[in-house]
């Protein structure tokens, strides 16, 4: 487990998704990345029962990573991570009466893997049901685990590929310091980027309205 | 008299002790009173048998005779009671009398001489008697009483040894018990029917061999109770199955050559020399530890062979008979075979005798059982109690990889992912690898003497990996060359050589490729020695080149050279040393030492003659010195000169 920062790809100008993930691919491979499979990361979103908070209902996301097969993460925005069993939805089916599913919960990225050295990077196209809506671009820099100690690095070599479309420092970066980046703050940033698609997806669309 | 009635008188003795003398003083001396057998001895003295004889019933021969004989004695009897009549009277009975006598006496005699019904015996004299009579009849009383104790001893011995059989008989039940309880202790025991039942099979330690490897207790007590109970008896006896008789092991071998496919199958069998001791004679724990054995090398083959069958290898491992045949590196062949040599199978013997054991290697027969065993307790912890409800099943670090989100990497570490035969594989490949490196050094060592190679290996290593370090000196000059120190690591299939600058070398399995590499080095050591020497010795280090573009081209690596300056200047010395041409020593001289220069029109002025000349080759072989850098030293040495 290395350090990783996941973003947004935003589309480019006269192209499709698509194109836009082949052109981004096609420039890893000339980089001399290796594909190795695919991956996936996905959210189903679940509001707490406003009856039984008796606050304003809060959000909670149980996610899914192909990089840790056995592992299921629910998170709150801001809060806790909490890291389970791969059986965590079955659970989550008996804790209706806290939990409800929200409507379109289910919001998944699914791409290809690729490995360059210590590298890895991970370009994903963000989809809810049927409807495609962004591209995420996740990269990892395997040998270190202190997030500060390589984001220069990492953002040196995601400039590499992805030109002026590269991130700037992720917001989970920040409260870390010098401690030793886990796997939750991953998923916190893919919630993060997945709200922030979800918002992106909804503006044009009330703006149609 | 006659008239008178007859009075009884009774008479006795009134001294019960006969009185032998009175003394002076009246003080009576007793003859000691007759014992019972004395006195029955002395009466039976008394009697005169030849008045008595005429009344004996046996006498029947005579009885006719006798008959005569009483009544001439009633008719002499009359004649008594009569007076004497005439003067001759006393004279006729004392002559029938006479007669009487002599007719019984003739009479004694016939039938004496028949030896029939009379025997004649000499009478005990009187003194004798006194003496000797006692003593007999002691003895003879003795001899009754002693025998008759005897019988009484013996009938109690009978008696005592009765219930010490019986005691015996207890002991040896009693013995059966404490003998089951220790092998209770021992192995897992179970009651079906009226049998005992034992388990030999490692399932309980996580075997997951079908073989049942049952035994059964038998009661050994049917031992003849009269027969001397040999020292070895054991009450207790185990019944193994048939087919974990014997002994058994795994060999396994790495060959240079492949056999020929007809011996594929047919490993020889060596007996392991066992102490000889009677099949019934065994004690039931090593008995039953043998069987154990002979399941757990079947279980390590079959394991092995259902392996070799499932593994694709690019060389396909052959499974024949009782072998198993794989080809770690080309030409070479690795088999691993089950030796299960019972008893009466007289035939392998006679066929093992021809082999001896030369090839076998312990080491990986040991890391195979070894290997079992910790696939045994890797089954064994997958399902380890207490286990939470909500978890699912499986080892305890597959347990925790959900929740402390491991990933993909970390997952597939905790699976097994090597099966027995790679991993034997790997390590036979490791110890061949090793065994020919350090067969390599050894002869490259041993072959040529300057430079030297030492080869320190370490005591201790992996099954995989193992270093020995590799110094290449000169001797007599160990302090001053100390350049060449090589570090082999030997893996599986690569040799990894780390230089002592911190280069590192991958070298392959084959053998020519060290040979060839160590060979470089040794050259370039004498290039290293000569700048060595020439620090110690003052000289001027002109160049220095491990890798010589210029000269014959080597087949291994390439040459080194080093030029040299003497300390003042006016001599130098240049070296080309190459793994296959050898060294080339050239000296320069200076110009004025050069006779045989031509004069050059040009170089007029005297001074140029202090200008280097031209090199001459030395004539190496012909120096004197026991190793290069001992002749080198020499020569710089003759090249100074002395301040």
């Amino acid at each position: 487990m290395g350090v990783t920062c996941v973003s947004q790809m935003p589309i480019a100008e006269g192209k499709s998704v698509q194109q836009t993930v082949e052109i981004l691919t096609r420039k890893l491979e000339l980089l001399g990345a290796e594909k190795q499979g695919t991956f996936y990361v996905d959210c189903k979103t679940y509001h707490t029962a406003a009856a039984t908070m008796g606050q304003t209902a809060k959000l909670m996301y149980v996610m899914h990573n192909s990089e840790y097969p056995l592992s299921c993460f629910s998170l709150f925005e801001n809060g806790p991570c909490l890291k389970s069993d791969a059986n965590c939805d079955v659970l989550m089916v008996k804790l209706k009466g806290f939990f409800q599913n929200t409507k379109g919960n289910k919001i998944e990225s699914q791409g290809t893997r690729y490995q360059y050295c210590d590298f890895l990077v991970k370009v994903g196209t963000v989809t809810i049901g049927p409807s495609v809506l962004g591209i995420s671009v996740e990269a990892e820099y395997c040998p270190c685990v202190v997030a500060n100690d390589c984001w220069n690095l990492l953002m040196e070599f995601m400039q590499s590929f992805m030109g002026s479309h590269a991130p700037g420092i992720p917001s989970v970066f920040g409260n870390k310091h010098d401690s030793i980046y886990s796997p939750g703050d991953m998923m916190v940033q893919y919630m993060e980027l997945f709200n922030q698609i979800r918002k992106q997806q909804q503006v044009p669309t009330a703006g149609i309205r | 008299m006659s008239g008178v009635q007859a009075v009884r008188i009774s008479i006795e003795s009134a001294c019960e002790k006969h009185v032998q003398e009175v003394g002076l003083d009246g003080s009576e001396t007793y003859l000691q009173p007759l014992s019972m057998s004395q006195n029955l001895a002395r009466l039976a003295q008394r009697i005169d048998f030849s008045q008595g004889s005429s009344g004996s019933e046996e006498d029947e021969p005579n009885r006719d005779w006798a008959a005569g004989g009483e009544e001439e004695e009633e008719e002499e009897g009359l004649v008594k009671f009569q007076p004497s009549l005439w003067p001759w009277d006393s004279v006729r009975n004392n002559l029938r009398s006479a007669l009487t006598e002599m007719c019984v006496l003739y009479d004694v005699l016939t039938i004496v001489k028949d030896k029939k019904f009379m025997t004649l015996d000499p009478v005990i004299q009187e003194p004798l008697s006194q003496k000797q009579n006692p003593q007999v009849l002691q003895l003879i009383s003795k001899k009754k009483s002693l025998a008759g104790a005897a019988q009484i001893l013996l009938k109690g011995a009978e008696r005592l040894s009765k219930s010490v059989a019986e005691s015996q008989e207890n002991k040896r039940q009693r013995d059966f018990n404490s003998e089951l309880l220790r092998l209770r202790q021992h192995w897992k025991l179970r009651k079906v029917g009226d049998k005992i039942l034992g388990d030999l099979s490692y399932r309980s330690a996580g075997s997951l061999f079908p073989h049942h490897g049952t035994f059964e207790v038998i009661k050994n007590t049917d031992i003849d109770l009269d027969k001397k109970i040999p020292e070895d008896y054991c009450p207790l006896d185990v019944q193994i199955p048939s087919d974990l008789e014997g002994t058994a092991y795994i060999k396994v071998s790495i060959q240079k050559q492949a056999p020929d496919i007809g011996d594929l199958g047919t490993v020889n069998l060596f007996r392991r020399h066992l102490p000889k001791s009677k099949p019934g004679a065994l004690h039931w724990q090593t008995k039953l530890e043998t069987a154990q054995n002979v399941l757990l090398c079947k279980e390590i083959f079959a394991q092995l062979s259902r392996e070799a069958v499932q593994i694709k290898s690019q060389i396909p491992h052959i499974v024949v008979k009782n072998q198993i045949i794989s080809q770690p590196f080309p030409g070479l062949q690795l088999s691993i075979s089950l030796c299960h040599s019972s008893d009466d199978k007289k035939s392998q013997r006679s066929a093992s005798e021809k082999q001896g054991p030369e090839d076998h290697l312990y080491v990986l027969e040991h890391s195979l059982h070894q290997l079992i065993r910790e696939f045994h307790k890797q089954t064994l912890s997958s399902t380890m109690m207490p286990h939470p409800a909500s978890a699912p099943f499986g080892h305890k670090r597959m347990r925790l990889a959900g929740p402390q989100a491991f990933d993909k990497n970390e997952i597939t570490s905790l699976q097994p992912s090597e099966g027995l035969l790679e991993k034997i594989i790997k390590q036979a490949k490791h110890i061949f690898l090793r065994r020919r490196t350090a067969r390599t050094i050894d002869s490259l060592a041993s072959r040529i003497e300057d430079p030297q190679i030492q080869a320190h290996w370490s005591n201790i290593n992996d099954v995989y990996e193992s270093s020995v370090k590799v110094l290449i000196t000169s001797q007599g000059y160990e302090q001053i060359c100390k350049s060449i120190q090589l570090q082999l690591n030997i893996g599986v299939e690569h040799i990894r050589v780390v230089h002592r600058d911190g280069r590192v070398i991958t070298l392959s399995h084959q053998e020519q490729e060290l040979q060839d590499f160590l060979l470089s080095q040794m050259s370039q050591h004498q290039v290293h020695a000569v700048q060595q020497l020439a620090k110690v010795m003052g000289w001027h280090v002109l160049s220095f080149s491990n890798h010589v573009g210029l000269g014959p081209v080597e087949s291994i690596g390439n040459a080194s050279a080093i030029t040299v300056a003497s300390p003042n200047g006016d001599y130098s010395i240049s070296v080309r040393n190459g793994p296959e041409s050898g060294s080339k020593v050239m000296v320069q001289f200076p110009r004025c030492q050069c006779k045989d220069l031509p004069k050059s029109d040009v170089l007029q002025d005297n001074k140029w003659n202090y200008l280097r000349g031209p090199f001459k080759e030395v004539q190496w072989n012909k120096m004197e010195g026991r190793n290069f850098v001992y002749k080198m030293e020499l020569l710089m040495a003759a090249l100074t000169p002395c301040s």
